[in-house]
């Protein structure tokens, strides 16, 4: 590939859960500050492949590169070494992950959790850990909610707390996985404009979700997928307006 | 509970459909009688009085006797000595009953087996029949020594002088409670949602982190009240060590009616100081539970110092009057993001 350095390289990923392979060997790149969607139906794979690249779920077979980085291996020589629990604990602190659920920590604060993992995962001194949460509470629209804690909150603006807890590692890449589909309607709105904010600013992200306008509108690519397989990928354009694949044709007359 | 106001005919039982609702709002309500429940009450505070009375005046029940002992000094003694062994068996019971739950947890089989068995063996073994083999350790082993396992002994301690006594029944006590406690802290551990712990290794977190601060003070709200039903039970569980003739509390009030004959006061003597040591526990865990209950609810219910100070600042009668003639209820403003609402979360 041409252009900018990719940020985030997937090659040849595999992943059974008991037997059943839910990922058939997965190709994708993703420039640094570009923005991909993923599409597809349900159980195709999506979550799993967002989880795989960092390593929530370790791949059966295949690599994942991120910035760089291997994601859970090491070279030495000519063998490839599985990292320990801790080393890949340290890789993830540099990819931010927002959860379709939020899973915010209900017993701290919103400030307590965006400032959770500076301290805990990168040992930033707690003043300055705080004060750049509160910066970022700020960026998302929480600045007066610094100290409700997650149940006090509505849907969106939790969503709005996970999405700041992501960013306060200052990730190279964001990776969301259906961020909007646990909330109601009218409150979708609200954290669309943040990511959409967020992807505007070039941070590179993969982004799961079913809002096909905002897929059009913040996506430099598509990529659909079906059963564990990358079927068809592209610009928005080209892939939403003339799908190639029958699947995806099929797929986008159904949640038209 | 509010006396009941002034009666007023209520509206016809079968009132027409295109009755007034206006008319029918400025009707004032009856509260429902609940004759039951007073005849129900009047029984139990009358039966109460009687026991009461019963108490006080059947010299069964030697209150002199009570009295010269309640704060006697050797009584006192055989107290702290209760407050000692059940504060160590919870603090050492509790520290390796975190540690079997955690290993019970992990990913390595061994660690899992070793845990499992200790549980299995220490919940069977009777812990009065434990406690005498900890007393007779010495019996066993007349020396401990510390070194290489199955190589040189760098340092050897004579039994008796080691585990005496007391350390033999802390030590029993703890090895017990371990058992029962590595079990409630796992239960506290697997109720917590698993996204919590895979949010927190999305976050990079390390391991013990994840668990120190994420995963265990969520547990703690599973965790506590078992915890402090565990407790309490080793507070009046001490009084099994009585087998090893330690001076706890019960053992003490044996030895002196065992010489004056005095039973029953004594054994109030007893009861009394178990009764007032278990309200301090339970006082302490209500508060502990309430500092781990933070963000569990929107609306957190104020402690009972801060309810009691508003009550008295603002007693019902006030609130009755107040009522009077006021806006119904309801009509306050209640806007998501006010201030106050705010503080309602914060700490
Ligand atoms: N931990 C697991 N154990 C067993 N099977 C799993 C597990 N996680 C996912 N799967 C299976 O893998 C397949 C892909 O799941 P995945 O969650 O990645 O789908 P998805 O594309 O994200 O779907 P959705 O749009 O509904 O979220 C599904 O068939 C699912 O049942
Ligand atoms: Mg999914």
């Amino acid at each position: 590939m041409s252009g900018p350095a990719p940020m985030v390289e997937v090659r040849g990923v595999r992943k059974s859960f008991g037997g059943v392979e839910v990922l058939h060997g997965i190709d994708l790149t993703v420039a640094a500050g570009e923005v991909t969607v993923i599409l597809g139906p349900s159980g195709s794979g999506k979550s799993t492949l967002l989880r795989a690249i960092n390593h929530l779920e370790r791949p059966d077979a295949g690599l994942v590169r991120v910035d760089g980085a291997l994601m859970g291996l090491r070279r030495v020589g000519g063998r490839l070494h599985e990292l320990r629990e801790r080393a890949v604990l340290r890789q993830r602190a540099r990819i931010g992950f927002v959860f379709q659920n939020f899973h915010l920590f209900p017993h701290l604060t919103a400030l307590e959790n965006v400032a959770e993992a500076p301290v805990g995962a990168l040992r930033r001194p707690r003043a300055r850990a705080r004060r750049e949460a509160a910066a970022l509470l700020d960026r998302v629209g929480l600045g007066d909610r610094l100290d409700a804690y997650p149940r006090q909150l509505s849907g969106g603006q939790q969503q709005r707390v996970a999405i700041a807890r992501a960013l306060a590692l200052s990730p190279r890449v964001l990776l969301f996985d259906e961020p909007t589909s646990a909330l109601d309607p009218e409150l979708v709105g609200e954290v669309l404009t943040v990511i959409r904010d967020l992807a505007r600013g070039g941070t590179t992200m993969l982004v799961v979700t079913h809002e096909m306008g905002f897929a059009r509108e913040i996506a430099d690519t598509v990529v659909f997928m079906d059963q564990g397989r990358i079927v068809e990928q592209g610009p928005p354009d080209a892939v939403l307006d003339r799908p190639r694949h029958p699947r995806t044709r099929a797929f986008l007359a159904q949640v038209r | 509970m509010s006396s009941a106001p002034p009666a007023a005919p209520l509206p016809a039982q079968h009132a027409p459909l295109n009755d007034d609702f206006a008319e029918l709002a400025t009707l004032p309500v009856v509260p429902a009688r609940h004759y039951g429940r007073w005849l129900a009450g009047a029984l139990v505070v009358v039966l109460t009085a009687q026991f009461l009375h019963g108490l006080a005046t059947n010299p069964g029940w030697d209150w002199p006797t009570f009295f010269d002992y309640l704060l006697a000094e050797s009584v006192l003694k055989a107290v702290w000595l209760t407050i000692q062994l059940t504060f160590y068996g919870t603090a050492l019971g509790f520290t390796l009953g975190v540690l079997l739950a955690v290993m019970r947890l992990s990913r390595s089989p061994v660690l899992r087996a070793v845990a499992w068995t200790y549980v299995w063996a220490f919940r069977s073994i009777p812990l009065i029949v434990q406690l005498l083999f900890w007393f007779n350790l010495a019996y066993l082993y007349r020396e401990l020594g510390l070194g290489i396992p199955f190589g040189p002994v760098f340092w050897t301690f004579e039994t008796m002088h080691l585990v005496g006594p007391l350390a033999a029944a802390v030590i029993g006590l703890a090895l017990h409670q371990a058992a029962y406690a590595a079990e409630i802290v796992r239960g506290g551990i697997i109720a917590v949602d698993s996204g919590q712990r895979e949010a927190a290794a999305a976050l990079g977190l390390p391991k013990a982190r994840q668990l120190r601060r994420i995963v265990l003070p969520q547990a703690m709200r599973g965790i506590l009240p078992n915890a402090a039903n565990e407790i309490i039970s080793l507070f009046k569980g001490t009084s099994i060590v009585s087998v090893m003739a330690l001076g706890e509390l019960f053992y003490q009030v044996q030895v002196i009616y065992g010489r004056n004959g005095r039973v029953v006061p004594l054994l109030m003597v007893a009861t009394v100081w178990y009764i007032v040591l278990t309200t301090v526990l339970t006082v302490v865990q209500h508060a502990v539970e309430r500092r781990f209950a933070r963000g569990a609810e929107r609306e957190p219910t104020p402690g009972p110092f801060r309810r009691a100070r508003e009550a008295l600042q603002r007693p019902p009668w006030a609130a009755r009057l107040a009522r009077r003639g006021q806006a119904p209820p309801g009509a306050a403003p209640e806007a998501p993001g006010t201030p106050e609402a705010r503080a309602g979360g914060a700490r």
